[in-house]
């Protein structure tokens, strides 16, 4: 029981991944994304794509009928005329009204370009710079990036902030001649393992040889 | 032994204070000698967050409202996830509050108990019984403290006023004296100092015509007794032509002060100086030769050392723990009257001048009485006793013996048992014992809540601060370096540990 309110209350697994094209590029990206590795977790995540597409057809297809609907008689819509015909089409013509079926299309279709995860990633490139990136709330929407040059990086840290009842770790880059730090990955704040890791990394990808003794030095003290 | 101490209270840095100071001083004595400190607080303007301070001093300004003089409102549990969080994060194994009118460090002491802690409550005021303001504060120091391991006390007074106003048993309350660090505060020309160190010489005599200077130098509020103050400025003037008064600090009283001084036109002969932060208290101590310290309560007094360490004679009034504070030859008492003070003042200026008074030799007194090293260790003492690493007859030097110790029964060094602790509770009064009782099991309730809605695997340990390699010469110096020893292999340990 009381496992299962944990499991219930517990924040989505925060997975990081490390991805290294070249020795002079490398990007992390902690995501929420479930990855599904059994059989039944992979048949689960198709079919759960596959429901998503045809609700969404669905959802059009009774967009299209109430607007005409004698549209069933149009070569175009003979891939799915028949069924529709003989389901829904005389029934959404006569009852259904305008002020109903564009707000419930909207929100099924909300409901469908809804991402169920977030991911943010940071990729660091040798002399050039760092560029930060946040994965928007539903598909189909570009995610926000900020574009960090490496001459405006005066410094990058780990630091403890208040957030909510909690006090959590973050990882923070401070800019030349700006107020304000900028936070990673400000809205998964992962944990402090995970956030040193990609500290680690960060520093040796920024700064070169130079400061990787300084890292390891770093590592003992701790 | 080296433990995990957090230091609990309303009041620190920036604000500046006694209780401020004494904390800060404190930690950074019990870091040197191995533990590791951290000071949560409330988020004060401009100062919020997680910060470091010299040597390694950890301060969480915790983001709460503030309500009367730097006091935040008693919500009694909403401070608990958070506090919660941190303990855990940092790995708390004794927490210290501070100061009986500092809702956050009260609160603190009832939560670390829900949570199975070691609890410590220092003292650092005088409260009366007889006001309704006191009997409130009374009431809620009682409950806190029906469930406390240890509590000290700054002054021997101090701890009689605790006791009879958190009915506890005197056992439990050790008074432990605040310090001063002397080399803040020496007096006018070090090169004469030094002089006296090898042997004193002739003293310096005042003539009868050379000016005496008077320092006051305090928060002009009403329980320091600025009142007595303003009565006795104009008559200690009149009575002593050659003397100039400098006064600094600020309060509500000021502007009675500055009527006071226009009125009988003093203004060549006092100076006002309003605010003075405290690293500047030594420039304006040295000016003067007499200190003046007319407060009508006071638990310690830290002030006075301060000033006869900066070589000032001391008029102050025999009110609280102030007579405890300096030996008799550094100080002259008055009654908290009027009259008496000026008559004290008056002694003091002829003492003086006559050259009976040492006062060039008062710095090295005072530096040898108070040293907060001195603090630490005896402190670190009640730490060790209350969890169980001195044994109990050790701890309280054999003083009750049998099976049943009151110490024991009431601070309940092992028990943390929820139905011992509303034992405790309830015994506070008729209608209180059962409010209280009411107020820890919610309390309970919520740690249940805590546990199974944020258990301790999500929330992420935060790493010590490296810690200094110490030189074993220092050690050696100190004392104790067999427990220093001991300490550096378990910090190995510990270190062992995290690596792994």
């Amino acid at each position: 029981m009381l496992q299962l309110l944990q499991r219930l209350t517990s924040p989505p697994t925060q997975r990081l991944t490390t991805l290294q094209p070249t020795p002079s590029t490398v990007g992390f990206t902690v995501s929420t994304r479930p990855v599904p590795e059994t059989l039944p977790a992979l048949l689960q995540y198709y079919i759960s794509i596959l429901l998503r597409l045809i609700t969404g057809v669905c959802a059009i297809a009774v967009l299209l009928l109430k607007w005409k609907p004698d549209i069933t008689r149009n070569p175009l819509s003979a891939i799915f005329g028949l069924w529709v015909e003989q389901f829904v089409a005389a029934e959404v013509a006569g009852s259904l009204r305008w002020r109903y079926v564009v707000p419930a299309v909207a929100a099924v279709w909300y409901a469908i370009l809804r991402r169920g995860y977030t991911e943010e990633s940071i990729l660091l490139l040798h002399g050039l710079g760092l560029q930060t990136s946040t994965s928007s709330s539903m598909y189909l929407r570009p995610a926000t990036t900020r574009f960090i040059p490496t001459t405006s990086i005066q410094d990058i840290f780990i630091h403890e902030a208040f957030k909510g009842f909690e006090v959590r770790f973050y990882l923070a880059i401070v800019i030349k001649g700006e107020e304000d730090v900028v936070v990673v990955f400000p809205n998964l704040l992962p944990r402090r393992e995970i956030l040193e890791v990609v500290w680690r990394g960060a520093r040796k990808c920024l700064y070169g040889g130079g400061t990787v003794v300084k890292v390891k030095q770093v590592e003992e003290e701790g | 032994m080296h433990y995990n101490i957090a230091m609990v209270s309303d009041f620190f840095f920036p604000q500046p204070g006694g209780i401020e100071s004494h904390i800060y001083q404190l930690s950074s004595k019990l870091i040197d000698r191995g533990h590791k400190v951290i000071v949560i607080t409330h988020a004060y303007a401009g100062r919020t967050g997680v910060r470091y301070l010299t040597n390694s001093l950890k301060v969480y300004h915790v983001p709460f409202f503030v309500v009367y003089r730097e006091t935040t409102f008693p919500t009694v549990f909403s401070f608990f996830p958070i506090f919660r969080n941190i303990i855990i994060r940092e790995r708390i194994e004794i927490v210290h509050g501070h100061g009986s009118l500092s809702s956050f460090c009260l609160e603190a002491i009832l939560h670390a108990r829900t949570m199975g802690l070691r609890t410590v409550f220092t003292d650092h005021s005088l409260f009366g019984f007889a006001d309704a303001a006191s009997i409130l504060t009374n009431k809620l120091l009682k409950f806190i403290l029906s469930d406390v391991d240890h509590v000290i006390c700054v002054s021997h007074t101090s701890k009689e006023n605790t006791v009879l106003r958190a009915s506890l048993d005197p056992l439990m309350v050790s008074a432990i004296p605040n310090a001063v660090v002397a080399e803040n505060f020496r007096p006018r020309s070090p090169n004469r100092e030094s002089h006296h160190r090898s042997a004193p010489g002739p003293p310096p005599r005042l003539s009868p015509n050379d000016i005496i200077t008077i320092v006051v130098l305090s928060r002009l509020f009403y329980n320091k007794g600025t009142d007595l103050l303003i009565a006795a400025l104009p008559r200690i003037l009149a009575l002593h032509p050659n003397v100039r008064f400098i006064i600094a600090g600020s309060g509500p009283k000021a502007i009675d002060l500055e009527q006071t001084i226009e009125r009988h036109v003093l203004q060549d002969r006092v100076t006002l100086l309003g605010p003075v932060r405290h690293d500047e208290v030594r420039d304006v101590m040295v000016q003067g030769h007499i200190y003046l310290h007319p407060s009508l309560t006071e638990a310690f007094g830290t002030v006075i050392v301060e000033a006869a360490s900066c070589g000032l004679y001391v008029v102050c009034t025999r009110v609280g723990g102030i007579p405890e504070v300096l030996p008799t030859h550094m100080t002259e008492f008055a009654k908290p009257e009027e009259d008496d003070i000026v008559a004290a003042t008056g002694r003091a200026i002829a003492a003086l001048r006559a050259g009976k008074v040492r006062t060039e030799l008062f710095h090295n007194q005072v530096k040898q009485m108070y040293s907060w090293q001195d603090i630490a260790q005896r402190t670190e003492r009640v730490y060790d006793g209350i969890s169980g690493v001195l044994s109990h007859d050790e701890f309280y030097q054999g003083a009750s013996t049998g099976g049943w110790t009151a110490t024991r029964g009431r601070a309940g060094v092992q028990s943390f048992a929820l139905i011992e602790r509303l034992k405790r509770y309830y015994g506070c009064g008729i209608w209180a014992g059962k409010l209280f009782c009411l107020c820890v099991i919610v309390d309970y309730l919520l740690y249940v809540f805590l546990e199974i809605f944020a258990p301790r695997s999500r929330i992420d340990l935060a790493k010590n601060w490296p810690k200094k390699i110490l030189k074993e010469t220092d050690v050696s110096k100190d004392g104790t370096g067999i427990s220093r020893k001991r300490s550096s292999r378990r910090r190995e340990k510990r270190e062992d540990r995290t690596e792994t």
